[in-house]
């Protein structure tokens, strides 16, 4: 029993080391990309990068894992160190899947976006868009080779505006006010306008709530 | 990981093109040359006005939708006045897939027509939907319903129906094992249940 | 014909959600030359009668077809690379020859290309730090599984250097995070999933009686 609430200590003080800037720890940077990966798994578009939190994490990963070098191998320390690793792991592995899914599914959709965004402003990490570039253009290589250069001329054009996939922003999702927010208009036959209360949980169409879900006034759940 | 799953068509999506295959009665207004092949039922070189024929909705709308209607469009009688008192009267007696596999994507199509019948359309399939959504969300969350039922549902009702009872499977699942089990990924567990079926049926 | 071609091969999707039927070259191959044939009546017709409003609309029907025919064609080939890529995910990076077999050749070098993008992208995260997304794909609920195998597979590395023989019909406790893409892949089956107790028992056997009580209770309320 004392072994294991020892480790827990460990844990726990070592989540809460500051960096040297002194106003981030490692478990609120876990917290964040949690919010991040629930956000992500429920919102039908694309929402803005934490490719800084995810280096973060996996420097603290790599730094858990160098410590536990020194507890010795089945220890049981090391036992439930590993086991955190795996779980913080995990929640990363899935974030960056969903990412993966829907620029493959909106590749078209989202590179015409981020081309409107400056760079600072874009939703994508510089290396999740070359990944995007390069998939549509594999996409487009095949088209070719398989159809689009043995169709007549005129038809032969990849045409943009027909072809890209949108992701459905009126789609509904579950959220929660992190925050008082006041004067959602919530679309329908007869637009309302409505409040919601810190902690209340609520079902409303994605488009009414989306910017609200990318500064963190809202978590979708 | 799914990602969110509402029903948005796009260019690539094979129910859609499958529910724009669906067919209307037309009738030729003027005259086409040389497309009278389209009548099966006549030798013309031309396709002639007043010929009546069934053509697939994303020709019907080619063909209609413009200020000068090469053929007019009427539209399935499942949409009309008389059906829609069925509907009302218990929209959850009718076995819908008989009338139309896709009648929920195919109506949302035809009322881009520009028909006196259309008008009231996409209320009547918002009515129908509801009326009868608390009769699959039943059956989804219900263990005894019998699978093939799915056959009875329209499409956009059976997709929900089948994953709606796919998440109490997994529901089920999770209470009794308490989740973190792996399992072979179901595309292998088929592709290997197929190579032994291949492997008996060449043995013999 | 006239445009009903093209459904065909959509359908043949449809009706296989659960594999990659065998590439329709034949079929892509006479919608292609409908296509052709289609745009050089319209263009004869544009040449020879191009101010006859009735060619016109014999030109628009046409034109339809046309679109339909595209249409079905890349809906085609999209949908075959999504399941394609569905299986880079699943099978990992080298496909078993029964796929491959139904593949046609540009669709086998999208493969190559997906996976390498895919590495490539998998490589940089984190500054270059690295991970592997196609493993640990279910939440972690224990460190050790037990598994038992039900085919001949050899020897197993794991990351530290260690090894093991996995024979037929043996039992092992192994890491869940390197070998879970091995029963993922069904080499192994999955045998215990509460193992975590096992292992908190079996580890805790080399220690003396009163830490291994103490430490059994710890895992439970784990």
């Amino acid at each position: 029993m004392e072994e294991v609430d020892e480790v827990v200590e460990e844990n726990a003080e070592f989540l809460e080391e500051s960096d040297e800037d002194g106003g981030v720890t490692a478990q609120s940077v876990l917290q964040d990309i949690e919010n991040a990966w629930l956000n992500e798994k429920f919102a039908p578009e694309i929402l803005p990068h934490q490719s800084d939190a995810v280096e973060c994490m996996l420097q603290q990963i790599s730094h858990m894992e160098d410590n536990m070098k020194s507890l010795g191998k089945g220890s049981m320390k090391s036992l439930i160190h590993q086991m955190e690793i795996n779980r913080i792991r995990f929640i990363i592995s899935s974030y960056l899947r969903c990412r993966l899914e829907k620029i493959e599914q909106y590749a078209m959709h989202i590179l015409t976006e981020e081309a409107q965004r400056g760079r600072e402003d874009g939703y994508l990490s510089s290396d999740e868009l070359r990944f995007a570039k390069d998939y549509l253009s594999s996409i487009e290589l095949l088209f070719r080779t398989l159809a689009l250069q043995h169709m007549p001329n005129v038809l032969q054009k990849f045409e943009i505006e027909t072809m890209t996939v949108k992701p459905n922003i009126h789609a509904h999702v579950f959220l929660r006010a992190n925050k008082r927010i006041t004067g959602i208009i919530v679309p329908g036959t007869v637009d309302e306008e409505v409040d919601f209360e810190e902690g209340s949980q609520h079902i409303v169409q994605y488009s009414a709530v989306a910017d609200l879900v990318k500064n963190g006034d809202i978590q979708l759940i | 990981m799914s990602l969110c799953s509402s029903y948005k068509p796009n260019y690539f999506s094979i129910d859609d093109i499958l529910a724009t295959e669906e067919r209307l009665s037309c009738k030729v207004l003027q005259k086409v040359p040389r497309l009278g092949f389209m009548d099966h039922s006549s030798e013309s070189k031309d396709l002639k006005p007043g010929t009546k024929l069934e053509l697939s909705f994303w020709l019907a709308y080619s063909m209609n939708k413009s200020k000068d209607p090469i053929a007019s469009i009427d539209i399935p009688k499942y949409y009309k006045e008389s059906y829609r008192e069925i509907l009302n009267a218990d929209a959850c007696a009718i076995e819908l897939s008989k009338w139309n596999t896709y009648f929920y994507e195919f109506g949302l199509h035809v009322a881009k027509f520009d028909h006196p019948d259309c008008e009231k359309l996409p209320e009547l399939l918002l009515k129908t939907f509801k009326s009868r959504f608390r009769l699959v969300m039943d059956w989804a969350q219900n263990q005894d319903t019998n699978p093939m039922i799915a056959s009875q549902l329209p499409m956009l009702e059976r997709t929900i129906f089948l994953s709606g009872r796919k998440s109490k499977e997994q529901l089920v699942y999770w209470f009794k094992i308490g989740g973190g089990g792996i399992k072979t990924t179901e595309l292998i567990a088929n592709h290997k249940k197929r190579k032994r079926s291949t492997f008996i049926e060449n043995e013999r | 014909m006239f445009g009903r071609r093209g459904v065909e091969l959509v359908k043949e999707l449809d009706q296989s959600l659960d594999s990659i039927p065998p590439f329709n070259e034949e079929l892509i191959t006479e919608i292609l030359e409908e296509m052709q044939r289609l745009y050089n009546e319209n263009r004869i017709d544009v040449n020879t009668r191009p101010d006859d409003h009735e060619t016109y609309l014999s030109i628009k029907v046409r034109h339809a077809v046309l679109k339909r025919d595209k249409r079905c064609i890349l809906a085609y080939l999209y949908n075959r690379l999504r399941r394609i890529r569905q299986m880079r995910w699943e099978f990992g990076s080298i496909l078993p020859p029964e796929i491959t077999v139904s593949l046609s050749k540009p669709e086998v070098q999208w493969f190559d290309s997906y996976s390498k993008c895919l590495a490539t992208y998998m490589k940089s995260i984190g500054d270059n730090h690295g991970l592997n997304l196609t493993s640990d794909l279910a939440p972690p609920k224990s460190l050790f599984i037990e598994v038992k195998c039900i085919a001949d597979y050899g020897k197993f590395e794991f990351g530290d250097g260690e090894s093991v023989q996995l024979k037929k019909n043996t039992y092992h406790l192994l890491p869940r995070s390197e070998c879970e893409q091995l029963v993922r892949q069904d080499g192994c089956v999955l045998l215990s999933p509460r193992s975590l107790t096992v292992n908190c028992k079996r580890h805790c056997e080399r220690k003396d009686q009163e830490t291994k009580r103490e430490s059994l209770s710890a895992c439970r309320s784990l």
